[in-house]
């Protein structure tokens, strides 16, 4: 399955490396993030790393695959 | 009849986890100190002070919003309403039986002087729901309010701490307040406590900082900021602590307020990047390399970072770095620090992208230290990321973790560590810990060939093998069922009927395995197999596994009680969990039904004792509770629990017990009257299967074919197989009874009657049979007479189902052994459901304990069901927690069930 992740603010290429599986691709006032997530495991990780690394996730959702 | 029981010298009870002098495990239960600069919250401290007058007081907020210093600050200034018992967590005390510990412990520093009356469960060895139950009842006679923080809550996610934690609410005194912090919402029923006004919440929107505490950060860090700075400051921070403090960092370095502001508040990169580029961009070159380099690491020793850098400095520069109060925090009263895990990741990732080819090279030093430290689960997984596998292995085997996969907390961290371990590796060291690994996942024959490939490296290399290498291989010989090759297996197994009972025979592959592992134990340090007491349980397990499956029932029932007695610490609760289970499959076996049912009960309980995933839990214990349901005539019980031990996967994989649950699925399909389903749900006989599963399957299968009135094909399902012991006599007996052969089957009923093997369900058989005989041949006395002795003999077991199977001319014969006498008839318990003759298994209840059992059946609340009695409503709940007690449960479903079972409700 494939989802994407709508981060506020621009993210530069250092911290956006901090999630090697995913796309970062910048938007206005905004990054999008996107993907293959594995399971409900690593989707939970992801939020969890977003949140470490202090991004506010502001939408997510599943991609048509 | 066979012994009902063994009596258990462990009991579970008396063993402790060892509280190692570890620093990093004593400060987590230290109160971090303050951070320099740390701004005062009078309006949050208040609330928290308020909060802890009711229960529970939740502080939420995402990483960096200050909620750990918020309620550390509370503990120290906040005029706490009595001691504070502080309790940081990690990620790896999500395990119930490793939190709950940590709990009691930390209640126990906070209480030094447990003034009499008060009784810490200070026994983690009985952590579980009689360890709730106890330390709510200990909450009670708190001599005033206690405290108890849980900081962050998130890494302990899951169900079952949650779930612990509910009950613990729902049941303790009102001298227990709790304080939790946490990134995410823990899974407490946190709408009810909120309609109950027993809940305080301090969320992410209030814990952010208001530009007026802003400013006072500010001022800390010797900033003189316009108050236009700091609301611009907030505002594009949105109040979060931990930007504001690195907003406060980088203005230091700069000098320049006004200027970082506009640059900050103009640009639309993502707060935490710009802030986290600032700060690491304007370190120097030496302690960016350092924190590069230390990026590999979840906690920093200044040792093992200089161990990493190659330098002397690192002391300097982390406590540098955590004067600055910028991210790196330390761990009190120890020298390790942690790096914010804001940093921590973008420091990863610029590793990664910087120097590739260093990040394997800084683990494998990272490993070498960590080891020498002591550390060795650390190291190991060091080493794995390093992938270092011989330098891993050889460290696993000389610290005996190969034979720990299975039973110690960190076991799991062990398996996945050397999971991805390739195929390729060569050496003794790698092949024990690949065994190791398909064992762990019930692969015996992938262990088998590990094992075999580590036997010719351990031979070719032409020393003696270590103690410890000879020890490892030995014991995962004996684990992973040692296969005789064929002659010496027909000798071992005894060619026929006749030859059973007569002695030990010549020494199996097993024993011989078991004598190896007992010689090595006695060439090893005393105190390295005193710390290890699950490598001679696990030695008894293998070993009682190994009789068994040579149907020599009563060593192999012996041995798993002398295994589950062996398991006096921590780590050995799950080979504990094992052997109950085991021991409590094969009394159902032998129709020593009560003590399969609480051997099986106690299994289950150390399993929630010792915390195990369920996907590491052993089904043993429930195909054992579904065996006693179905020989008791209980359908929907054995279905229930069969249903459960088919979701563990040891029951799949596990010869022993997939051949339990075919035998059971078999039988409940008989009792349907579905021969055909019942005969399909045996596996057909293959080369390898040991001779005990073998039998009880061919005797199932028998069975099923004499229920079909196939007498012949029933004949030759016995013939088929090893005919050890005088079940296979009972069931030749069967057939050609069916045949009209009933001399045949008489003297056949006569040898296996004569056995001193015989088990319960088989007694009880023989004498029905021989009643049917009697009857046949119109001694109706004789007939009487010998149900009469098969009714006394299967009714303290509650024995039903021969009496089921033996078909209707029973039931005529039953009607006439009451006589007219005013005695209950003997049979009367076969049909009987009320509990009057059953043994009590637990302390029996009160009356009025009964009356609020029944209350909770019929779904009432508490208030609901202190009206319908007429009690108080603290009366009520005093009433439940000692059934809760005396049933060994932690909530109601498990009450009202465990009520059914013991026939209370």
């Amino acid at each position: 399955m494939r989802y994407e992740f709508r981060v506020t603010g621009s993210v530069s290429r250092l911290m956006a490396e901090a999630f090697p599986e995913l796309k970062a691709e910048p938007v206005p006032r905004q990054t999008l993030f996107s993907g293959a997530v594995t399971d409900e495991a690593h989707l939970y990780g992801l939020l969890a790393r977003f949140q470490d690394l202090g991004l506010s996730v502001e939408e997510m959702r599943r991609l048509p695959e | 009849m066979p012994p009902s029981g063994f009596p258990l010298s462990g009991d579970g009870r008396g063993t402790t986890l060892a509280w190692s002098d570890d620093p990093l495990l004593a400060a987590k239960f230290t109160v971090p100190a303050a951070p320099r600069h740390h701004v005062s919250r009078p309006r949050l401290l208040g609330r928290v002070g308020a909060g802890t007058h009711g229960p529970v007081t939740l502080v939420t907020g995402p990483a960096g919003a200050g909620k750990t210093a918020l309620a550390a600050a509370w503990t120290r200034d906040g005029e706490p309403p009595g001691p504070v018992a502080w309790l940081t967590l990690d990620p790896h005390d999500a395990a119930p039986g490793i939190f709950w510990s940590y709990v009691v412990e930390a209640l126990g520093r906070a209480l030094p002087r447990s003034p009499g009356g008060i009784s810490m469960p200070a026994r983690p060895g009985s952590v579980g729901t009689s360890l709730l139950t106890r330390l709510a009842a200990a909450t009670e006679h708190f001599p005033g309010p206690v405290v108890l923080v849980l900081d962050g809550f998130e890494k302990v996610a899951g169900r079952r701490v949650p779930a612990g934690l509910e009950f613990l609410l729902d049941h303790c005194g009102p001298l227990l307040r709790l304080v939790v912090t946490s990134r995410a919402d823990p899974l407490l029923p946190l709408h009810r406590y909120r309609a109950e006004d027993r809940l305080t919440e301090i969320r992410g929107a209030d814990l952010a900082f208001t530009s007026h505490e802003a400013s006072a950060l500010l001022h800390g860090h010797g900033l003189k900021p316009g108050d236009d700075v700091a609301r611009a400051l907030t505002r594009r921070t949105g109040g979060w602590a931990a930007g504001l403090r690195l907003c406060a960092l980088a203005v230091q370095r700069t000098g320049d307020p006004d200027g970082f502001t506009r640059s900050f508040t103009g640009t639309e990169q993502a707060v935490s990047d710009y802030l986290v580029a600032e700060v690491l961009d304007t370190r120097p070159a030496a302690t960016g390399e350092l924190l590069l380099r230390a990026s590999i690491l979840d906690r920093l020793h200044p040792d093992l970072v200089n161990a990493l850098t190659g330098r002397k400095d690192a002391e300097a520069v982390l406590a540098g770095l955590t004067r600055e109060n910028a991210f790196v925090d330390p761990v009190p009263g120890t020298p390790w620090c942690r790096v914010h895990p804001l940093f921590a990741d973008v420091l990863r990732a610029q590793l990664r992208i910087r120097h590739p080819a260093l990040v394997p090279r800084l683990h494998a030093r990272a490993a070498r230290w960590l080891a020498g430290e002591g550390r060795v689960t650390e190291a190991l997984e060091h080493a794995a990321e390093a992938g270092d596998w011989q330098y891993a292995a050889s460290e696993a085997v000389r610290h005996l973790l190969a034979v720990a996969m299975f039973t110690a907390p960190d076991g799991e961290r062990i398996e996945r560590a050397f999971s991805r371990m390739p195929a390729s590796v060569p050496g003794a060291g790698p092949a024990l810990l690949a065994a190791a690994c398909r064992l762990a996942r019930h692969d015996r024959a992938g262990c088998r060939e590990r094992l075999t490939e580590a036997g010719r490296h351990l031979r070719r290399s032409g020393k003696e093998p270590t103690p410890e290498a000879g020890l490892t291989h030995a014991l995962l010989c004996l684990l992973c069922e040692p296969r005789a090759d064929r002659q010496t297996d027909g000798r071992a197994d005894g060619p026929g009927p006749d030859r059973q009972a007569d002695g030990p025979g010549p020494p199996g592959p097993a024993e011989e395995a078991a004598r190896a592992v007992a010689d090595l134990m006695r060439r090893m340090p005393p105190e390295l197999i005193r710390a290890h007491p699950e490598i001679e349980a696990l030695r008894l397990y293998g070993l009682a596994r190994s009789f068994l499956g040579r149907g020599r029932l009563a060593e192999g029932r012996r041995l798993c009680a002398e295994a589950a007695g062996a398991c006096t610490t921590q780590a050995s609760l799950p080979v504990q969990h094992l052997s109950l289970g085991l021991l409590a499959v094969a009394e159902a076996a032998a129709g020593a039904l009560t003590a399969a049912e609480d051997h099986a009960l106690r299994s289950l309980a150390v399993a929630d004792q010792c915390g195990a995933a369920p996907d590491r839990r052993s089904g043993a214990a429930c195909l054992a509770l579904a065996a006693v349901a179905c020989e008791r005539d209980d359908q929907e019980a054995a279905h229930r629990r069969l249903g459960q031990a088919l979701a563990c996967r040891d029951v799949h994989e596990d010869p022993l017990l997939a051949a339990e649950a075919a035998v059971l699925r078999s039988r409940l399909e008989l009792a349907l009257g579905r021969w055909e389903t019942a005969l399909a749900a045996l596996p057909l006989p293959g080369a390898g299967d040991a001779p005990w599963p073998a039998q009880r399957l061919a005797l199932t299968r028998s069975a099923a074919a004499l229920a079909r009135g196939d007498h012949e094909a029933a004949a030759v399902a016995v013939h088929g197989t090893r005919a050890d012991g005088p079940a296979p006599l009972l069931a030749l007996a069967r057939a050609h009874f069916a045949a009209g052969r009933t001399d045949r089957s008489l003297r056949l009923l006569a040898r296996a009657g004569n056995s001193p093997d015989l088990s319960l369900p088989d007694r009880v058989g023989v004498q029905l049979l021989r009643a049917r005989a009697a009857l046949q041949a119109g001694d109706r006395a004789a007939a009487q007479h010998l149900l009469g002795r098969a009714l006394e003999a299967a009714r303290p077991e509650r024995l039903r189902r021969p009496f089921g199977d033996a078909g209707p001319w029973l039931r005529h014969l039953l009607d006439g052994t009451g006589g007219t006498g005013p005695a209950p008839a003997p049979g009367s318990w076969l049909t009987a459901r009320g509990g009057a003759d059953l043994p009590d298994p637990v302390q029996p209840l009160s009356g009025r304990e009964r009356d609020v059992l029944l209350c909770v059946q019929r779904m009432m609340s508490a208030d609901e069901i202190a009206d319908d009695l007429s009690l108080s409503v603290n009366t009520v709940k005093t009433h439940l927690r000692s059934v809760y007690r005396k049933l060994g449960v932690s909530r109601r479903r498990e009450a009202v069930e465990r009520g059914r079972e013991l026939r209370i409700l």
